[in-house]
């Protein structure tokens, strides 16, 4: 379907795209709820005395808020990346498998036994991604191989079983926690602290890093797992591999921003009409397109109906689902 | 963007604050001290306890409000703090001039970004109203929010006196409340002599939502002299199947006054379920002023408005109930 990109061209997409992140950085530095003229956004960013209200509004509220939705975006874009090729599946992502209804699911009892969204929750939030993960993987397997309707299904049914189990424990909770956890779940990239940054920014980058190490064998998983395992392919290994980071991703992303739809499966394909099959240029394309089109998404939710914001999950899926459509149609003519 | 202050509006405040002078010669100083301290750009703060059970740091006297709520925005109307009020939310409608305030967005997630630049040195919020997260983005961006939290009569008054005494117009503050609480117990006099009717209260018809214990509301229909039939349930809005309502048949129905679409009484006489309860085939149904939600000043016009639909003085309502 698509030629394989040589890899001088694969450099100059990065290159563009790594441009294209910091213009769309700085288009979303630039609006927001308040109108700031351009010269007041560059003083604040800058720290130009004289201004305190646009240097907080630039670095304390804008700033923070892109910087989360570069790494969400991100993560969510490499983690449906990985999944697709390991399970050989061009609808597996976090969402559609359930996967981020594992960890929002986490990141709620983990608020429901104490503590708050995004302090107590991120590791909660994983292990809910990764429990969520390894069972729908056992559900998708028939005789011991992995069946591809068999498995979407599985994903399907459990992502719904969860979001019962979600509104249920939501009717245990107050309605003072309720209003703030419905916002989140939708997707929410407001609430972002430093120490969030701190955490995710470090761990993010080791997980794309670590899923880059199998980026060869993920092109070679691509041919099935027993051609995969008779070239040579330690798929136990790559399978490990690919389930922790990706839901370490997915379980990080959510508890910083609740359940974001739509990255996770549209960017990868996005990134394999641009650079192809080999997962040496995809995951780094996969992970800026993830960062541009997060960034964008919450540009348009914080100014739209500003003052008040959308949840940039209701974004992605207005923008995503018409996106899917067209690529579906695409493949099938 | 915003609805500039007129001139004449701030004079008036400033004359207000003159009038409003204590007498005695101490506090008259700590007020020249305090207009001093915000003269030379360093107002003194104080570290208060607000209504949540947290710890914020508060301007001596603050001048510049951001109201997060509805209930909150009236309430510092009804203490002649309007001129000090330099933002509220899409939501704040009473008093009228309230709408002229420059917006800050809805209750849930109010702009930051508006908040800012507004410049506030106090934020009033509540945790009825808003989400608490709220509380963390604030204090991050160095702006003290002061949480107010009222869920009884009792407690609007409460929440009345604590503002009054932050904001500095513990004076103003008291004899607003004095004035309700005469108002209070002149209802709750006028209705003790007559037996409490069953009330069930209808916050939203389908699915039928009520009023749990800790509400306003709950305590409002109290003091007018009825019992809701839903204080037992937990929560808030706790959900009500219609055999329940059925089984536990009140005597009369209320539901608040709303914008959105609400039946009127001809139509729930048709709804399955609903025709078969007693208070609906009497006729018993009534719509009350949605200030019964709201824990300000004018709660207590819902109070007065509720005694009168479930303790008329002729006597009509309480005849054939039970």
């Amino acid at each position: 379907m698509t030629v394989a990109a040589t890899r001088r061209n694969v450099l100059l997409i990065i290159l563009v795209l790594s441009v294209g992140l910091v213009l769309t950085g700085l288009a979303a530095l630039a609006f927001g709820g308040v109108h700031l003229p351009l010269r007041e956004v560059w003083a604040g960013l800058c720290g130009a005395p004289g201004n305190p209200e646009a240097t907080v509004i630039v670095r304390e509220i804008r700033l923070p808020r892109i910087l989360l939705a570069v790494l969400v975006g991100a993560a969510l874009a490499v983690s449906g990346t990985a999944l697709q090729a390991l399970l050989r599946n061009p609808l597996a992502d976090p969402y559609v498998l359930g996967i981020s209804s594992g960890a929002a699911l986490g990141a709620i009892v983990a608020l429901w036994i104490g503590g708050r969204i995004a302090t107590a929750s991120p590791a909660v939030a994983f292990v809910g991604a990764l429990v969520t993960m390894l069972w729908v993987y056992l559900l998708g397997r028939r005789r011991g191989r992995l069946a591809s309707y068999t498995l979407v299904l599985a994903g399907v049914v459990t992502a719904s079983f969860l979001s019962a189990v979600i509104l249920f424990v939501l009717t245990l909770l107050s309605s003072r926690d309720v209003r703030g956890i419905a916002f989140w779940l939708m997707g929410d990239l407001s609430l972002v602290t430093g120490s969030q940054l701190r955490i995710l920014l470090p761990v993010v980058i080791l997980a794309i890093a670590g899923l880059y190490l199998v980026s060869k064998d993920l092109n070679v998983m691509l041919l099935g797992e027993e051609e995969a395992a008779h070239l040579g392919v330690n798929i136990k290994h790559v399978e490990t591999a690919v389930y922790l980071m990706a839901s370490l991703l997915t379980g990080l992303a959510v508890s910083v921003s609740g359940a974001i739809g739509y990255l996770g499966l549209l960017v990868p394909h996005l990134g394999r009409m641009i650079v192809g099959n080999d997962h040496r240029a995809l995951l780094p394309t996969a992970a800026l397109g993830g960062a541009i089109v997060l960034v964008l998404s919450d540009l348009v939710a914080r100014t739209v109906v500003a003052p008040a914001e959308l949840p940039v999950g209701a974004v992605t899926a207005v923008a995503g689902a018409p996106v899917f459509i067209y690529l579906l149609r695409r493949a099938a003519g | 963007m915003t609805d500039r202050r007129r001139s004449p509006d701030f004079w008036r405040f400033d004359a207000h604050l003159h009038a409003g002078a204590p007498r005695k010669a101490s506090r008259a100083l700590a007020l020249l001290l305090a207009v001093l301290l915000v003269g030379v750009g360093r107002a003194s703060a104080k570290w208060v306890t607000d209504q949540t059970g947290r710890r914020v740091n508060v301007p001596e006297h603050p001048q510049r409000l951001v109201s997060l709520a509805p209930s909150i925005t009236e309430t510092l109307y009804a203490l002649g703090l309007g001129d000090r009020l330099v933002g509220d939310t899409d939501y704040c409608d009473y008093p009228p001039e309230a709408k002229r305030k420059p917006r800050v967005g809805n209750l849930l997630n109010p702009s930051l970004e508006r908040i800012v630049v507004l410049k506030p040195d106090l934020v009033l919020g509540s945790p009825e109203a808003n989400r608490r997260e709220i509380i963390g983005q604030l204090e991050k961006l160095r702006i003290p929010i002061y949480g107010v939290t009222a869920q009884s009569v009792e407690g609007t008054l409460r929440s009345l006196e604590d503002l009054g005494r932050v904001l500095g117009c513990e004076r103003e503050a008291q004899a607003l409340r004095e004035r309700l609480r005469g108002r209070i117990e002149a209802v709750e006099r006028r209705v003790n002599p007559y037996p409490r009717s069953r009330v069930l209260f209808v916050v939203w018809y389908r699915p039928l939502t009520t009023t749990g214990p800790r509400t306003s509301i709950t305590d409002v229909i109290r003091r007018a002299g009825g019992d809701s039939v839903t204080k037992d349930l937990d929560g808030e809005w706790p959900r009500l199947s219609l055999e329940e309502a059925l089984r536990r048949d009140p005597d009369v129905i209320l539901y608040p006054q709303a914008e959105s679409f609400f039946p009127g009484l001809d139509e729930f006489a048709r709804l399955p379920g609903w025709r078969d309860l007693r208070a609906v085939k009497n006729r018993h149904m009534y719509c009350v002023s949605e200030t019964i939600t709201f824990t300000s000043p004018r709660l207590i016009d819902a109070l007065e408005q509720v005694a009168d639909i479930l303790h008329p003085r002729a006597g009509r309502g309480t005849e054939g109930r039970r």
